[in-house]
């Protein structure tokens, strides 16, 4: 999966778990706090994304990540590694 | 193999508490993101509680409620705490007199934020598993309070950081651990713990907390799965569905607890949304009440959650609770132990939600000057004389003898029975 594919998923669960973000145009720069979204809304956002990447990582490892397409980034290169 | 666990628990919570949502309101907190803090009440240490007047009044009716003989069998005195006034001297030595116990007694205190409780439980476990003295029994209090002073400014500092205020209390539990479990059987050996080095949150300067609350969040996440892991590993069978009835974790802000067992549902058992959300109600829930009408009080967190799991549940037929501790830096455990309906009607005798009830209520301007009044009890204060008509209510709260601070002589704490 790519990093754009992997902005897309972040984008969509953030959507699903704060259902008035689905309409939201996401850019990579946002920030999902900035959003409204709250830690545990945040944890969850990447918990389902690393779910569907089938990324098994520890959580605190994605807390570098200041806004999505840092994070979709952060876990693009996990990804890699993972697969190497 | 010897049977070991609780053989009597209590929770004493203060005398002073406020309503957080009025707290949320007066603060200006955004009322939905409150409301995932899944928080209804806190306890507020007064300037003349401190975490020995907290323990003795929660072990005050275990102690009292044994026999001379049961009481000399008391060889040891642990405290857990990250809220200790001496870097020297244990709080031990003050429960030790002021519970009177027999002075061929270990004496000591534990310390890793909020696991220090659980860590002081598996060293009594171990202690009376040793089998060096048949008998004997351990005194446990888990004792924590939080003087709301936030280290402004650190880098690591988070806007949910504000949501600590509500989430934050004071109290304690005590529990004698001996060979009579009646209240909860530990599962000898199912024990799974993990813990790794991370700055999350800590106390680094007295009187200061300070922190990531995001880190900690997901540390906790990573811990609880990690732990459960490790618990299935060497307990056969093992099924985190299946095998416990309650589960009772420990409780920062119930939100918390709520998102740990959603990962960890969905991670580990596969289970759907709808199915977690049933599951949360039936098997978790029990276990948060006390802490949502009093707070985090850290190293007793996990113990209070298993006494109102305890309280909560149906014991109709003995279940298996499924615990989970974490403090920060970090150290975890998930294990488990057996209540039935013994232990259920013990611990109900107790009134632990009569105590909660008793507290006084706060208004939010007595809770404000509080804040400033709780300097005159800096850590290091040489000598002081507690002024007993503030907030003179609370002291009487509880219609029961209740013990407090009384003044600081020459850094030695002084205590007072007040009814």
């Amino acid at each position: 999966m790519t990093q754009q594919e992997i902005l897309a998923l972040i984008a969509r669960h953030a959507g699903e778990v704060i259902p008035r973000l689905e309409q939201h145009a996401f850019q990579s720069t946002d920030s999902l706090r900035a959003l409204g979204a709250n830690s545990i809304d945040r944890s969850e956002i990447v918990m389902m994304t690393l779910e569907v990447l089938e990324l098994d990582i520890p959580l605190a490892e994605t807390i570098k990540a200041e806004n999505i397409g840092e994070l979709a980034a952060l876990l693009a290169g996990k990804l890699a590694l993972a697969r190497a | 193999m010897r049977t070991v666990g609780i053989e009597a628990m209590n929770v004493f919570a203060g005398t002073a508490r406020v309503d957080v949502e009025k707290l949320a309101v007066h603060r200006n907190l955004d009322m939905t993101r409150f409301a995932n803090l899944l928080m209804r009440e806190k306890t507020v240490a007064l300037p003349y509680e401190d975490p020995i007047t907290f323990g003795v009044n929660a072990a005050k009716p275990l102690i009292d409620a044994l026999t001379p003989e049961e009481k000399d069998r008391i060889e040891v005195v642990i405290t857990c705490t990250e809220s200790a006034f001496d870097f020297g001297k244990s709080m031990s030595t003050y429960f030790h007199n002021l519970l009177g116990l027999n002075r061929n007694c270990r004496l000591f205190e534990l310390k890793n934020a909020c696991y220090s409780g659980i860590a002081g439980l598996q060293t009594a476990i171990n202690f009376v598993l040793s089998g060096v003295s048949p008998g004997a029994k351990v005194l446990l209090i888990a004792t924590d309070i939080s003087r709301f002073m936030v280290e402004e400014g650190g880098e690591g500092l988070t806007e949910d950081w504000s949501f600590f205020e509500p989430s934050s209390g004071a109290g304690a539990v005590a529990a004698l651990i001996s060979e009579q479990p009646h209240v909860f059987r530990v599962d000898v050996g199912a024990s799974g713990y993990y813990g790794y080095e991370v700055m999350d949150t800590c106390r680094p300067a007295p009187d200061k907390e300070a922190g990531d609350a995001d880190l900690s969040l997901l540390s906790y996440l990573d811990c609880c799965e990690k732990a459960f892991l490790e618990y299935q590993k060497r307990v056969e069978g093992a099924d985190l569905h299946a095998t416990f009835g309650y589960l009772a974790m420990h409780t920062p802000f119930g939100g918390m607890v709520k998102g740990a067992h959603r990962n960890i549902m969905r991670k580990v058992a596969k289970a759907r949304p709808n199915e977690i959300e049933a599951d949360f109600e039936r098997r978790v829930q029990p276990s948060l009440h006390y802490g949502q009408r009093v707070g985090n009080i850290m190293g007793a967190s996990t113990l209070m959650a298993i006494a109102s799991a305890i309280d909560h549940g149906d014991f109709t037929i003995a279940q298996r609770i499924g615990c989970f501790s974490y403090g920060s830096g970090c150290c975890s455990e998930f294990f488990s132990g057996v209540a039935g309906e013994e232990g259920q009607a013990r611990l109900r005798a107790l009134r632990i939600k009569d105590q909660l009830d008793r507290r006084h209520e706060l208004t939010m301007a007595e809770y404000d000057e509080l804040l400033v009044t709780n300097n005159t009890v800096k850590f290091g204060t040489r000598n002081v004389v507690m002024d007993g008509d503030f907030i003179a209510p609370a002291r009487t709260a509880q219609g029961s003898p209740t013990l407090f601070l009384k003044e600081i002589k020459e850094f030695h704490r002084e205590y007072e029975w007040v009814s």
